[in-house]
């Protein structure tokens, strides 16, 4: 680790002004991703801006047939909450799978999806339930949030505050996992709401996307057989020790089923 | 059997009894307290007045020439207090310890060429470890890449600029020769079948939390090193770093300090205290330096046996087993620390629990672009229990007759014993059938069977393993050194001494002369002298040795400690007894003849009231001198030192017609998995898993039980994830533990079953034999049994290792290609 100036801001309003303030600042969340890669020398800042103590930016409510988390809200909270457990189980399945249980009571949503590792579950969560994540500036649907490995739509110093999920008639979650971290090999989040499908994957490539003949068959018959027979190409997907691209397209055809089971099990 | 050698005759004094008080209790670890409370004191606990810190620059090449080192940067950072480069570090120090012979010159920090990605390349001592790691940075150096060697294969053949160590020639291979134990020949000629396969078995090893690490100081007034760090073996050969250090080897002392978990590495930890050492002469102060996790994945002593076998195993069509045939190339990195130790420990069991009449392993061990080799539970010993027991599955499937059956009619039978394999190892003792016999019931192998003609029906895959294998124990010397072309290090010791002394008020005080590495000593010494002097073992204290204070100790390692340091305290205790006897027989004026010590006192036999307490007689052992007989013997206090031998080992035939007894404690265990695999991902739950153990007497089954248990989970690691993975341009892959896959709780079974049996050795006190071994050693073959007979009906073959769910899924996908 590099020498940085650590602050520990308690609302919204300072910690954008430290993020202002500084050539080469950079906003701490749960740390499950940057504090490694900074503590291997791989990433630094001159300030770490911490928003753990902005209680404003954690929580969880119902309203207007959505279901809102706060940014820096843990995932052990969104596993248990009574609200995402009611309305998207599957959200609550996503969160219960990730990393392990100090991982889920440090990690939060908006880090997750601000980080956007092309293994992490949530952006998948976040795109396969068309939600909309609400930032300090604007609302950016989930469909224009992720843009590449590690790339986002965020703009310099902007902060998301919260994700707004809309309520599906059904979702599902289905992951493989590397057993040492739990990042998925490959997982898929599915959803129907209002006739339509969505399937997103996370794991296969530089970021989540969606498989768009998959979500066509399954607009069609919300049923694991529908996607008999789509295969997923395996050119371009991501290749690593855990798994090579044959695998992992294969997998995505796996998932994919075992995630509308499981939607249909819910 | 004459060319198999000959069985000494038993030195046991302490037969197995039925009214034992506290060996075979499941008492709670004495260690524990002070661990649990975080008061044990590791070695990055130890700080010094005025201690630096250390870091290492390692090399990002898998073989190059170094060019250049420049220094000057990183020595100009303030703060910075020494940057030593190979060229300095071999201007006080020589290559490391090594079995080899010829030797394998290991140098501490590089010389003029790097082997491995990881190996140190230069050194820097610093006010703290940050400025020593900012220091790293700092340093220029240019590499001259040289070609990678990592396929052992490859390495055979190997010429030129790709030669590790060009001094030993222009060849890669280290080592090459064939040892043959009977009539191989004739054997195979009257075989009906032979079965052939290739077994690939990968590189991986020990993976304690703690890594290595030691705290090194320089005394330049006396000229005198202390050294303290988390390694065993310290004090049989402890006086090699003071070689290696170019100082008098009563000019280091070895302090000892708590392994945090070892798993069989840290067994002669070499270069971590050199290093610090010679840092710590070179600024004149103490030095600290902790491996951190890369430096240990990439550079440490953990890396374990990476071996392809081509097997042949002979047998009639009636199923009786032959004789057996291996080619091993065994990939042993860029140095050879124990020689190829792990290939004398792999023939003390390599026919396994079975008749096999003859034995050739014609074996290559290869130098190669990787981290040494260095010492992991099972130690070789686990290879070959994977190949004869993958083998006989094989045999099995060919004859179309069970595999437990097969298994059953070859058993060395209860009344064969003690056993000479061809190899010349003895098997002490054993009760085959018992074992498997109980490992079925525990099993419930009937209802499983059921399970799975179900679950076949319903298109899932449940398969049940079986594996019987040996779980030798307690090493000999003779392991190191019999397979060398030259004569090297032959030694033929592997003793472990300990001081016990009672204090005046009768409080027990034992020394141990071998460190505590991570498993539980101190209990097994404890419960021992507990049961010599009928006294508590809360009325006990151990500590550990220095090498200053230490005697004649090998040390943990080999499933040997328990054995060993029980044998001591027999030694030790009876001495202390003895005296007690002599004191109380004046003191009461009774014959000795008549006196029994029970219940922590001396007694007269039939009198009742007439007897003394331990705590009387050490009084009177202390500061009664002139109420005792006035003999020059009979000193005062009461104490003892006592260095036990290895209780039974030979040594090998000058013609190599078989290689002495060498590993002779031997256990056995049956490992019967139940797993389901799921043929879509590749990925393999346990749905029940036995294990049965059979490690003679047990002092301890609770503690007994956590090895069987936590080194069956260490067994599945190796089945299904575990690896040190290299590149073909020789890169580690798997350096963290991100991608180094160990099994977590939900990798493991929900419980193991554990069942013991009980054949005591006829060879050592009580009947005691090793098992901190056995889980890893049955596990691995069980497992790709069980995998197997899962995939059976899609002809799926196991036959090299991990099989994590990538790799799985496509050994599946082949055979559904076939079958389609």
């Amino acid at each position: 680790m590099y020498p940085f100036t650590y602050h520990r801001p308690d609302s919204l309003d300072e910690a954008r002004a430290r993020l202002a303030a500084s050539e080469d600042g950079r906003p701490l969340a749960g740390g499950m991703s940057l504090m490694p890669t900074m503590r291997f020398r791989l990433a630094s800042c001159a300030d770490l801006v911490d928003l753990n103590a902005i209680e404003e930016l954690a929580g969880i409510e119902r309203r207007n047939g959505q279901i809102r988390i706060g940014a820096m809200t843990r995932h052990a909270a969104v596993a248990a909450s009574p609200e995402v457990g009611e309305a998207i189980p599957a959200l609550a399945a996503l969160a219960a799978s990730i990393g392990d249980v100090q991982v889920r009571n440090r990690g939060t949503i908006g880090g997750s999806i601000c980080f956007a590792d092309p293994a992490a579950d949530y952006p998948a969560g976040v795109l396969g339930l068309g939600a909309t994540v609400n930032t300090d500036r604007r609302a950016v649907a989930a469909d224009d949030f992720f843009t590449g490995l590690y790339e986002t739509a965020l703009e310099d110093g902007e902060l998301v505050t919260s994700v707004d999920f809309p309520i599906p008639e059904r979702a599902g979650w289905a992951k493989l996992g590397n057993q040492a971290s739990r990042f998925a090999v490959v997982a898929v989040m599915v959803s129907l709401a209002g006739g339509a499908a969505r399937v997103a994957v996370t794991g296969a490539r530089t970021h989540v996307f969606r498989a768009a003949e998959m979500e066509a068959a399954l607009a069609a018959n919300f049923a694991a057989e529908a996607l008999d027979g789509i295969a997923m190409p395996s050119e371009g997907l991501n290749e690593d020790l855990h798994a090579d691209r044959d695998y992992r397209a294969h997998l995505v055809g796996v998932m994919a089923k075992r995630a509308v089971r499981d939607a249909l099990a819910r | 059997m004459s060319d198999r050698g000959h069985i000494p005759e038993s030195r046991q004094r302490e037969a197995p009894r039925a009214d034992l008080k506290w060996i075979g209790r499941s008492m709670k670890r004495v260690e524990d307290p002070r661990l649990l409370v975080g008061k044990g004191i590791y070695t990055d606990d130890v700080n010094l007045p005025e201690m630096a810190h250390a870091a290492v620059l390692r090399s990002p090449h898998a073989h190059a020439r170094i060019v250049s080192i420049d220094v000057s940067r990183a020595a100009a950072l303030p703060g910075v207090l020494c940057v030593m480069t190979g060229a300095d570090a071999a201007k006080v120090c020589d290559p490391l310890p090594t079995w080899a012979s010829p030797p394998v010159l290991q140098p501490v920090i590089a010389d003029d060429r790097v082997r491995h990605v990881g190996e140190a390349v230069a050194a820097v001592a610093a006010e703290d470890r940050y400025i020593a790691e900012d220091a790293c940075e700092l340093i220029e150096v240019e590499y001259e890449p040289l070609p990678p060697v990592v396929d052992p294969e490859e390495a055979l053949t190997s010429t030129g600029d790709a030669v590790l160590h060009p001094e030993r020639g222009d060849t890669n291979i280290a080592l090459e020769r064939t040892l043959s134990f009977g009539p191989v020949e004739e054997d195979f000629a009257a075989a009906d079948l032979v079965i052939e396969r290739r077994f690939r078995w990968p590189r991986s090893g020990g993976q304690p939390l703690e890594t290595v690490g030691a705290v090194a100081s320089f005394d330049e007034g006396a000229g005198r090193f202390t050294i303290q760090c988390n390694t065993s073996m310290y004090n049989y050969c402890g006086w090699m770093i003071a070689s290696t250090l170019r100082v008098a080897p009563h000019k280091l002392n070895i302090v000892p300090t708590l392994a945090g978990g070892s798993f069989g590495s840290k067994m002669f930890v070499h270069k971590v205290p050199v290093l610090a050492a010679v840092l710590a002469r070179a600024v004149g102060r103490p030095v600290k330096f902790m491996e951190d996790r890369i430096d240990n994945t990439t550079s440490c002593d953990n890396h374990a046996s990476d071996r392809v076998y081509y097997a042949k195993l002979a047998l009639k069509r009636d199923g009786t087993l032959l004789s057996l045939k291996t080619r091993i190339i065994d990939d042993y990195g860029a140095f050879l620390q124990f020689g190829v130790g792990q290939h004398g420990n792999a023939l003390s069991q390599c026919v396994g629990p079975y008749r096999i009449n003859s034995v050739e392993v014609d074996l290559a061990a290869v130098l190669t672009n990787k981290c040494q080799q260095g010492a992991y539970r099972g130690f070789g010993s686990e290879v070959a229990n994977f190949v004869i027991e993958r083998l006989v599955d094989a045999a099995a499937d060919e004859l179309g007759v069970d595999r437990i059956a097969l298994r059953r009619q070859n058993f060395i039978r209860p009344d064969q014993f003690p056993y000479l394999i061809p190899t010349g190892n003895m098997y002490d003792s054993g009760n085959y059938q018992a074992v498997l016999d109980e490992t079925l019931k525990l099993a419930d192998l009937e209802h499983w069977r059921a399970q799975q003609t179900e679950a076949r029906k319903a298109g899932r895959y449940i398969g049940i393993g079986v594996a019987t294998c040996q779980e030798r124990s307690v090493f000999s010397a003779t392991e190191f050194w019999m397979w060398n072309l030259e004569q090297g290090v032959e030694w033929t010791s592997s003793p472990d001494g300990v001081s016990v002394k009672i204090d005046p008020t009768g409080k027990a005080f034992v020394t141990l002369h071998s460190p505590f590495w991570g498993n539980s000593p101190e209990t097994v010494a404890a419960q021992v002298l507990a049961e010599q002097l009928t006294i508590d073992p809360a009325d006990i204290e151990i500590t550990y040795s220095d090498t200053d204070q230490g005697l004649n100790s090998t040390g943990p390692g080999g499933s040997r400690f328990t054995v060993m340091v029980t044998g001591a305290i027999v030694g030790a205790a009876s001495q202390i007894r003895e005296k007690m006897l002599r004191i109380a027989a004046h003191l009461m004026e009774a014959d000795v003849r008549d006196l029994a010590l029970e219940d922590g006192a001396v007694h007269v036999k039939g009198v009742p009231d007439m007897k003394m307490s331990i705590a009387e007689l050490a009084d009177k052992a202390h500061y009664y001198r002139l109420s005792m007989p006035d003999d020059l013997d009979l000193t005062s206090g009461l104490d003892a030192t006592y260095v036990y031998d290895h209780p039974v080992t030979t040594l090998p035939d000058p013609d190599e017609r078989h290689m002495g007894i060498f590993y002779p404690i031997m256990g056995h265990s049956c490992h019967i998995p139940v797993v389901e695999v799921d043929v879509e991902t590749g990925q393999v739950h346990f749905l029940h898993y036995a294990a049965v153990h059979d490690c003679g007497t047990m002092v301890n089954p609770m503690t007994l039980e956590g090895h069987i248990r936590g080194g069956t989970v260490n067994g599945i690691g190796t089945a299904l994830f575990e690896e040190f993975a290299y590149d073909e341009a020789g890169q580690l892959t798997t350096a963290l533990w991100t991608d180094y896959l160990i099994p977590t709780i939900k990798e493991a079974p929900a419980d193991i079953v554990v069942g013991h049996v009980e054949t005591p050795s006829p060879f050592t006190e009580y009947g005691v034999k090793g098992g901190g071994e056995g889980g890893r050693m049955g596990g691995p073959p069980a497992i790709a049994a069980a995998i197997e007979d899962a995939l059976k009906p899609l002809g799926v073959t196991i036959d090299s290792l991990p099989l994590p769910p990538s790799r799985l899924r496509a050994l599946i996908r082949k055979a559904q290609g076939r079958a389609a």
